[in-house]
């Protein structure tokens, strides 16, 4: 049997009296894979995760760990560790039995369960701290604690709720390339909970996005990237700008919309749709080319440059459109500079179809949890 | 089973307790202040006689309003003093060890039995003690001061002596909790300290404030030996006048005045516990 | 707050507090220095001489009552006060985390008990045993007596401890695979050791003093506090100072064996 540490969420649902915080979630997570569920607060993903890791029980559905129905099984009892996001290390205790705990509970001998905690502090490189508490230790140094005493008991599936939320920008990005590092080695799953979209797609072998409850769209980053399924999707992962119009026509699989201030775009159609619905596609924001004008011919939009913002290696640049929303497109620095924009500028932004890829999920929410 | 129904049995010890040790004698006292009494023995009945009787004395009203006054006066006092030195152990006193340390230093006297330290007032206090000769050697006074001792100054110095770190431990607890960023926005906003005192500390602090408060006053109310002692014994409170019924067995007439007086002392806690929910505040 | 300014409110507070120990230690001072009073001196000021006359009366003469009954009737009573508030408020206190059916008639139980003037729950309790026909004693209805005063305390000083408790942590134990025994054992307890500390003291020193409620529920034999206030309408000597020099020093000795007690253990368990 090799599907040690796959996850099977079989219509997990967790209501909270009145609201439905997971709603009825089908998924299966590879063993050994790193998964990365992403969304915005509120949405459910620390909720699923809290069920996978036991915490909570679904008020309906079941969860498989490794093949086994471990729905009801005890936290502590499924194979799987929790690393919490605020650490919750224990404040009384030095890091070696910190770590030592959960051998401690497992019956292991205060000499065993010494030596094997110190080793595994080795390996998160405090070995030198092992006697400290941990109200001595900064933040970075406590994660890495708390990760491993969830890694030294084996388990299949190790997860993580928001792990580099607390860290600073340079910190964050340093463990992200541990975490990678650490789940190539142990080759066990990982469940990584987290709201920062770049980070997701850095680490995971699949992401799944939720919004409100149900999974909005799972796969590999490069789809989720690329092909977003849903308005909402394309939003909150980024990247994309998300254009609409009316559907004037089809001829094969390619459709003819007009836009708001009257130009006309041509999308490849991978669901069908009926003249006169409301079309909506995702354009990447580096696959379109800025030129100065007023008006542009087909697959292009005009409009007046709000705002301009320096990233290093590309700049992005903000029109106002006739498109109810925000229109960004990121042009390589040297392209910039070459002919730099400024504010109030008019220019006509164009693309190419095949660049382009139909929205055909329902949710049009702007991925803010506030918004709605 | 559910998380309530494991903290309801976490809960049922105390519950069982208190309910024995005081719900229980409560109602007993509130029954038997309706008993009958023969002039020899108390028996079981309904009868308002013990009420009347302690409603028609003046002397009820008279002690009732005394004992008031000691509690108010009290009550002042100990919330100034135990106010200020809290402001003082959290806020001026630089390191948490210290703090610490100082507050557990004015519980100490506490190890000391209570009649003795009430007592001890005598010789600090009398005609021929250290404070009058004190004041007679420097020339200040040519007369030993009378007032001093077996008064109403003497009663009400020795509440203060004795209840003062009631009112000290809360709120020096509540004020340890303030966070300090909030004080330190406030100045960023051109507050004066006597502002921030008026309207973040205080305001913040009216937990503890409350629940000192309750404890002075309950305290004082409930008291019979204190007063009896240090007025010499000229005058008297509630309680006291109580214990003297009690002392003659006149268990009935006693239970009248008890829930007179528990009426008085629950009607002063809610009027303080609705300027303040103690109880939200301490689940916070 | 104050960062630099060591300026005049803080001497100014500084010299108040200073004047308030000063006030507080007063009279126990006082006491310690008169207990020393010499054989002819009464018990006021100015001291005639030095002498230990007093301590020796106290255990030559009979005129001062069994003093050692009473005072290890009053050590024992407070020591069985105390463990039965701290266990019992820890309970309540874990209890009392979450909003259960009956927890607001709870605590405005705990704070009608502990507003209750002493003497009212002695007289209650004293009738109560008497209606059903049982003897007083100190054992049980003056345990219960004194147990609704530091009960109350004790729920009081949990809610203060378990407001800063992070709840996360049991979690993380249980997330390790620990039972709810273990997880209470072996990380609530620890974590929560200060405050109970806190309680035990509590119980154990408003035990220890307790007068009021004692008065009718203690039965024949008395508690100190008792003993003592009998003593004081009789006895005019400084002995009475001399036992509170010995009470005090006595019970701080049991408070600092307690406190060592304790240390050993929690060290024994590391």
């Amino acid at each position: 049997m090799t599907n040690k540490g796959e996850i099977v969420l079989d219509k997990v649902t967790r209501k909270f009296g009145a609201l439905t915080a997971v709603n009825a979630v089908d998924q299966v997570i590879e063993g050994g894979s790193y998964c990365c569920m992403i969304g915005p607060s509120g949405c459910g993903k620390s909720t699923l995760l809290r069920m996978i890791a036991g915490h909570e029980v679904p008020s309906s559905g079941r969860i498989l760990i490794g093949g086994r129905d471990v729905t009801h099984v005890r936290t502590g009892e499924r194979g799987t560790a929790l690393m919490f996001q605020n650490y919750a290390l224990f404040p009384h205790l030095n890091l070696t039995d910190n770590v030592a705990f959960p051998l401690k509970i497992g019956g292991l001998s205060t000499a065993e369960r010494r030596e094997r905690a110190r080793e595994m502090l080795g390996r998160v490189q405090l070995g030198h701290l092992a006697d400290r508490m941990p109200s001595q230790l900064s933040g970075g140094q406590q994660q890495r604690v708390a990760l491993a005493r969830a890694l030294i008991t084996n388990p299949q599936v190790l997860l993580l709720d928001e792990p580099l939320s607390a860290l600073d920008e340079f910190l964050r990005l340093r463990m992200r390339v541990e975490l990678k590092r650490l789940q190539n080695d142990l080759g066990i799953t990982f469940i990584h909970v987290t709201h920062t979209q770049p980070e997701a797609i850095a680490l995971a072998d699949k992401v799944i996005v939720m919004d409100h409850g149900i999974i909005e769209q799972a796969g590999h980053p490069k789809d989720i990237y690329d092909r977003p399924h849903s308005p909402y999707v394309a939003r909150f992962m980024g990247g994309q700008n998300v254009v609409s119009g009316r559907l004037e026509s089809v001829s094969g699989d390619l459709a003819a919309a007009r836009g708001a201030e009257g130009g006309l775009f041509r999308v490849p159609l991978r669901a069908p749709a009926e003249p006169g619905a409301d079309l909506r596609f995702a354009v990447r924001r580096d696959k379109i080319a800025l030129e100065p004008g007023e008006k542009g011919g087909e697959n292009s939009i005009a409009g007046r440059v709000s705002n301009v913002e320096y990233q290093g290696t590309f700049v992005k640049v903000e029109l106002a459109t006739a498109q109810k929303e925000e229109f960004v497109v990121t042009l390589s620095d040297r392209a910039f500079f070459a002919r730099p924009f400024d504010f109030g500028d008019a220019l006509v932004a164009s693309w190419h179809p095949e660049d382009v890829c139909q929205l055909i999920g329902a949710n049009n929410s702007a991925g803010d949890a506030l918004a709605h | 089973m559910t998380r309530a129904r494991a903290a309801q049995l976490l809960a049922t010890p105390m519950a069982a307790l208190l309910v024995a040790f005081a719900g229980a004698p409560l109602i007993m006292v509130v029954a038997l202040s309706f008993w009958s009494f023969d002039g020899l023995e108390y028996h079981p009945d309904f009868t308002l006689a013990n009420y009347v009787e302690v409603f028609s004395s003046s002397s009820t009203w008279m002690i009732l309003l005394n004992t008031v006054k000691y509690a108010l006066i009290t009550w002042v006092l100990t919330l100034l003093i135990g106010f200020t030195v809290a402001y003082y152990l959290v806020f001026h006193v630089r390191k948490l060890a210290f703090q610490i340390g100082l507050f557990l230093l004015c519980t100490i006297p506490f190890w000391t039995s209570t009649v003795i330290r009430m007592i001890s007032w005598v010789p600090f206090l009398g005609k021929e003690g250290l404070f009058n000769s004190a004041l007679l050697a420097t020339g200040a006074i040519d007369q030993p001061l009378e007032f001093l001792l077996f008064s109403d100054f003497a009663v009400i110095l020795t509440y203060v002596n004795l209840f003062t770190l009631f009112m000290l431990a809360p709120i020096f607890n509540s004020m340890a909790k303030i966070d300090r960023n909030v004080i330190e926005a406030a100045l960023d906003a051109g507050a004066t300290h006597g502002q921030i005192l008026r309207d973040v500390i205080i305001p913040l602090s009216r937990t503890g404030i409350a629940l000192g408060s309750i404890f002075v006053l309950t305290l004082v109310m409930g008291d019979f030996f204190i007063v009896r002692v240090m007025s010499g014994g000229q005058s008297t409170s509630v309680v006291s006048a109580m214990k003297n019924n009690i002392d003659q067995l006149y268990y009935p007439q006693a239970a009248a005045m008890a829930v007179l007086l528990i009426g008085v002392v629950l009607l002063l806690v809610s009027l303080i516990l609705r300027v303040v929910d103690v109880r939200s505040e301490l689940a916070k | 707050m104050e960062t630099q300014r060591k300026g005049l409110a803080f001497w100014l507070l500084t010299a108040f507090f200073a004047l308030f120990v000063l006030f507080l230690y007063g009279p126990m001072i006082a006491v310690f220095i008169l207990s020393f009073q010499g054989p002819g001196g009464g018990m006021t000021f100015p001291m005639r001489g030095v002498s230990l006359h007093w301590f020796a009366d106290l255990f030559s003469s009979t005129r001062y009552g069994d003093l050692g009954d009473a005072f290890w009737r009053s050590i024992a009573l407070s020591l069985l006060v105390m463990l039965i508030t701290v266990v019992v408020s820890f309970f309540a206190g874990l209890g009392f985390r979450r909003r259960f059916w009956g927890s607001g008639a709870l605590f405005y139980l705990a704070i009608v008990s502990l507003v209750m003037p002493g003497i009212l729950t002695g007289l209650g309790i004293g009738t109560i045993f008497q209606s059903l026909g049982l003897r007083t004693s100190w054992l049980v209805s003056g345990l219960g007596a004194h147990l609704s005063w530091t009960l109350p305390f004790g729920l009081l000083i949990m809610f203060a401890v378990l407001n800063r408790f992070n709840g996360s942590w049991e979690e993380a134990a249980r997330d390790a695979g620990a039972r709810p025994g273990q997880v209470l054992w072996m990380v609530t307890l620890p974590i929560v050791f200060p405050g109970l500390i806190a309680v035990a003291l509590f119980g154990l020193t408003l035990s220890y003093d307790e007068y009021p409620r004692s008065l009718l529920t203690v039965g024949t034999r008395n508690t100190l506090p008792i003993h003592i206030a009998n003593l004081t309408a009789n006895v005019t000597t400084p002995a009475l100072y001399a036992i509170g020099t010995l009470t005090t020093l006595l019970s701080l000795l049991v408070i600092a064996l307690s406190f060592g007690a304790i240390s050993l253990a929690t060290r024994k368990r590391k």
